[in-house]
């Protein structure tokens, strides 16, 4: 009887429904050009029991999730679509999407999305700084060109002309470098370096650096 | 003798259910955390933000929406989805040196930490994550 009892309690857990999923981890790889990506998450409910999905919250605003119906009998399937907008995020991406359920309402499943933004432009700083009184001495922006893209750098130009700028190409369309140089660093200065492309060719984009002395 | 009988019997289903609760406690993946004061590398707590004084830049991840309803008093408006917009505000707020806080709308929200690594790479290293964001300096006592 006691054994009896033990058991109950340490399989009581499994006496509920439950979701099983086909995967609770996907990872993409987007081109430059990708704006978003989207995941389906599918499961089934392989309990004896009907199971409804109480809430899925995601991790950022960036992510949106939708699920079609909440309430999910035996032997069942659905998907949970979700939706990741990048917005300006750039490199590795990881979101979580968290799902709760009756079948075990204090343990929720977390869906992890993993997402490599590649861009099509990268620049590495994107500000170089000089301290008021410093050597005026040159600093650089590193500007590269993603492998898959053909885009190229038309310029770029500073709009204060106290703090000039050199364009230098280091591996043809692929490689770049700014070289930022101060006339003087003996007083506070800003300047916003803009840096044209020639891709895509109908609405070339156009990046930012910034230069400052403080 | 037949009370002490169920006595017994009780303590035993609640032994029995003790043992795969607190192997559940120590060993499973996604137990919770026994402090919510457990910091990640980069968190910090507002009363230590607190102490800083004027050495301090709030910086607020959240959307602009957010930010025009209420923000910390003096707070600059940081996101990645205007990134070139905001940015070149947030250099002529900042002084070199400066401990830069940034904070989204809860403990759950990850704005303020992708933000937190942009100014990061980009050389800015005095950065910190408020841990609670906007929530905490809402319930501050």
């Amino acid at each position: 009887m006691k054994f009896l009892l033990f058991l109950l309690c340490l399989f009581a857990g499994s006496a509920f429904g439950q979701l099983a999923w086909e995967t609770t981890e996907q990872t993409f790889h987007s081109k430059p050009q990708d704006k978003e990506v989207v995941a389906k998450y599918k499961f089934t409910n392989t309990g004896a029991k009907p199971i409804k999905i109480q809430n899925v919250q995601t991790s950022c605003g960036c992510t949106t999730a939708q699920l079609k119906k909440t309430d999910y009998a035996p032997g069942e399937s659905g998907e949970i679509e979700t939706k990741f907008t990048f917005a300006g995020r750039t490199g590795k991406q990881e979101k979580a999407i968290t799902v709760n359920t009756t079948d075990n309402p204090t343990q929720p499943t977390i869906l992890k999305l993993h997402v490599y933004i590649e861009e099509m432009v990268k620049i590495e700083p994107e500000i170089v700084l000089w301290r008021v009184g410093e050597q005026p001495d040159s600093k650089s922006i590193h500007i590269m060109i993603a492998d898959n893209s053909s885009a190229k750098i038309v310029s770029v130009i500073s709009d204060n002309p106290a703090l000039k700028v050199k364009l230098t190409e280091l591996k043809s369309g692929k490689e770049y470098e700014a070289q930022i140089t101060p006339e003087s660093a003996a007083q506070p200065a800003a300047a916003t370096l803009v840096i044209r492309t020639d891709y895509p060719p109908d609405n070339p984009e156009t990046k930012y650096a910034y230069a400052r002395i403080k | 003798m037949r009370a002490g009988r169920l006595v017994r019997q009780a303590l035993s289903i609640l032994l029995a259910a003790l043992i795969p609760a607190s192997l559940t406690a120590a060993f499973h993946p996604r137990r919770p955390p026994w402090s919510q004061e457990t910091l990640e590398a980069g968190d910090v707590l507002l009363p230590t933000v607190l102490t800083w004084g004027g050495n301090l830049l709030w910086v607020d991840a959240r959307s602009a929406e957010e930010y025009e309803a209420e923000h910390v008093p003096g707070a600059v408006l940081l996101n990645l989805e205007n990134w070139d917009q905001l940015f070149p505000r947030f250099l002529d707020r900042w002084a070199p040196g400066e401990n830069v806080v940034v904070y989204c709308s809860a403990a759950t929200c990850e704005l303020s930490r992708e933000v937190a690594e942009r100014l990061r790479k980009n050389g800015i290293s005095t950065v910190f994550v408020l841990k609670g964001g906007w929530e905490a300096w809402k319930t501050r006592k």
